[in-house]
């Protein structure tokens, strides 16, 4: 690896053919939320296989992912994944699931796990347990501050992947409700939850994508880039499972060349950066959480760009 | 741990005795009237206060079911919810203590009358775990732990932990103390029992919207116990694996418990953090244009008709939810699953059709 990585999420095979990847170094394979998700390479093996050879092919390294909640039916599928991922050469695979990553520990034993956030790692003593089982690195619960990260990196001893751009999972379902819908709208599952569904009450909102639910802002970080690099952070992500092409393409060049100067120890970010992330940006801006606060609400000194994505 | 005075000895032999002859209908009433304020919020004659003491030693039983059947385990948010759980047929009663459990402050037991449940339920032969289950802050943890040591020395018999790292420090310090893996640990398949078992938890709970060939599937390799919760709420979003709340509104939990708890959302143990963010309406925007008017989709869930099939499967406990309950909502629920589940025991599974719930307990919301 580089001085950082920049990684980022595609669901399908059609979505990895469309997407430009030249601002990243590492890409989770897979949609983590639904086994119906349109091709989820997660169910799909030979599109799987494919994805992780053409991620590959441009020098870039392969993560597969796996589901978030996983019921018994779908480990086997789980297997099978887990199977082709280490066939297919991949770099690592990311559970959210405890028993997933104790299937991996048993089987896959030279196998790198990436915790993801759906396991909840809220403590350094969590992490440590994570560790022993194979975990090289974790994404943190969705709701802790950037403090509590570095107690849980120093504690346990294992880098966190930080997300900085993109919607934040904030919960998932059993349940796709969007199938109500089915009979009165004109798209139908597998495509349904691609659509720009948003639930809104007063002035905030969140992402709807059936069996998830995703906060209506964007995460934003671009700003503190200089910081989280500061504070030892070299894995960041941008969350894009249910972004276009063209969202994944410009958000990452703007956040590559931003990650770039931090490392460089100059913190300026180019307006047009600013203007890319306006245009990809339906309700605002958040990153609460990292700070210890609400998690819609924003902290920074952009105000003028909230103001403009709100 | 201190002595009882005989007065008090004697009169839980009497709870003891009355429980063995009166018919359950008539206990409650006589529990009020015979033990009066003893075993109600006032303190113990002959208790001091609490002295720390080293990490226990004391070798917990657990709340292994009975041979042959499961047991039933019920929610208790004051005592005399426990008294009458227990007399409604729980085999055992959860509880939280006060600020250290899943939920935040409803139903939360203080240390005394923890201690008077603990003392009530071996006196009846019966059971009490504890729901420890929030996350504490890492400067917390030898607190709760010394807590835990404490309790274990009373009699405690099971705690209920949500962390695996803190789960795993209890298994290793307080070697006799049972633990269940909280249901806000998420756990819903075979490897996930798998994992909780290598940790050392005695039993994991698991969701009432799981169906028995996924228990059977899961006890045919697991050997840790397996609690499920048969009737509670499915929310839409599944139980700790929801942060909408804190999203909304971050609350600072240490404005109500200093220092304990996390903050955030309840999973971490924020305090009244739970805003029922899924239980309220929702405009539904389609690319823009307003689609709809909903609320998340909820249920109750009861599923007292397929108990039989739950109990072939294997369930070691039948949980039911709700320490918010009254204690008379939660007794004739604890009522109904009792009267399911010794029937299941006699034999009659397949001639027994158990009793529908009031309609007014099964509508959806807590």
């Amino acid at each position: 690896m580089g001085s950082f990585e920049l990684n980022t999420t595609i669901s399908n095979l059609r979505s990895l053919l469309e997407s430009d990847l030249s601002a990243y170094d590492a890409v989770y394979l897979g949609n983590i939320y639904c086994r119906l998700f349109e091709d989820n390479f997660l169910e799909r093996m030979d599109d799987l296989k494919e994805g992780i050879t053409r991620v590959k092919d441009q020098g870039l390294r392969a993560y597969v992912t796996s589901y978030a909640a996983p019921r018994n039916d779908a480990l086997p599928k789980v297997q099978m994944a887990l199977e082709t991922a280490a066939a297919a050469g991949a770099d690592a695979v990311e559970v959210h699931n405890l028993g997933v990553l104790r299937m991996v520990h048993e089987q896959f034993p030279g196998m790198a796990a990436h915790v993801g956030g759906f396991a909840n790692v809220y403590t350094d003593a969590g992490a440590e347990v994570l560790k022993e089982y194979g975990a090289v690195r974790f994404t943190p619960n969705y709701e802790i501050s950037l403090d509590e990260v570095e107690s849980i990196t120093r504690g346990a001893g294992m880098p966190a992947e930080i997300q900085v751009h993109g919607k934040m999972p904030l919960g998932v379902s059993d349940y796709c409700f969007l199938l109500e819908y089915e009979q009165h709208w004109p798209e139908k599952c597998p495509v349904l939850c691609q659509k720009q569904l948003f639930l809104k009450q007063g002035d905030w909102a969140m992402r709807s994508v059936g069996k998830g639910v995703l906060s209506g802002k964007d995460l934003c970080m671009l700003e503190h880039l200089p910081a989280l690099v500061a504070a030892g952070h070299r894995v960041f992500r941008i969350e894009a499972a249910y972004e276009t092409p063209a969202y994944r393409l410009q958000i990452g060049q703007v956040y590559r060349a931003a990650l770039e100067s931090a490392v460089a120890g100059d913190g300026t970010v180019d307006e047009s950066a600013w203007q890319a992330i306006r245009e990809h940006t339906a309700v605002g801006l958040c990153n609460g959480f990292y700070f210890g606060r609400t998690g819609s609400e924003y902290v920074g000194k952009r105000v003028e760009a909230i103001a403009a994505c709100g | 741990m201190s002595g009882r005075p005989e007065n008090a000895k004697s009169h839980l032999q009497e709870l003891v005795t009355m429980f063995a002859v009166t018919p359950r209908r008539d206990i409650t009433h006589r529990l009020r009237e015979q033990l009066g304020a003893n075993l109600g919020m006032e303190p113990i004659p002959g208790y001091g206060p609490l002295q720390a003491s080293p990490l226990s030693t004391a070798k917990g039983c657990g709340i292994e079911a009975p041979k042959g059947c499961a047991m039933l385990l019920a929610p208790a948010g004051t005592l005399e919810a426990a008294k009458q759980a227990f007399q409604a047929g729980a085999d055992a009663v959860y509880v939280g203590l006060k600020g250290w459990s899943r939920g935040g402050a409803r139903g939360e037991f203080d240390r005394e009358q923890l201690r008077q449940c603990i003392e009530l339920a071996h006196a009846l032969g019966k059971k009490v775990q504890l729901a420890a289950n929030i996350i504490p802050k890492p400067p917390e943890r030898q607190r709760l732990l010394q807590q835990l040591s404490e309790l274990a020395d009373w009699g405690l018999q099971a705690v209920i932990l949500n962390d695996a790292g803190f789960l795993r420090e209890v298994r290793r310090k307080l070697p006799g103390l049972a633990i269940t893996a909280s249901i806000g640990c998420g756990a819903l398949n075979t490897d996930d029992a798998l994992f909780y078992q290598d940790l050392g938890a005695t039993a994991i709970v698991l969701p009432g919207y799981l169906e028995p060939e996924e228990i059977a599937a899961i006890k045919a390799r697991a050997s840790i116990q397996v609690e499920v919760m048969l009737h509670m709420v499915q929310e839409f979003i599944q139980l700790g694996k929801c942060w909408m709340p804190s999203y909304v509104h971050f609350a600072a939990a240490d404005r109500i418990f200093p220092a304990q708890r996390l903050g955030g959302s309840v999973k971490r143990g924020g305090v009244g953090t739970c805003f029922r963010i899924c239980q309220q309406p929702w405009t539904l925007v389609n690319d823009g244009v307003e689609a709809d008017q909903r609320l998340f989709p909820s249920r109750q869930i009861s599923r007292v008709g397929e108990l039989a099939a739950f109990l072939d499967a294997g369930v070691d406990v039948i949980k039911i939810q709700g320490r918010s309950l009254s204690a008379e909502m939660a007794s004739v629920i604890i009522g109904i699953y009792r009267s399911a589940t010794d029937a299941w025991k006699c034999g009659q599974k397949g001639e027994w059709d158990p009793p529908a719930l009031p309609a007014m307990w099964t509508v959806q919301g807590r």
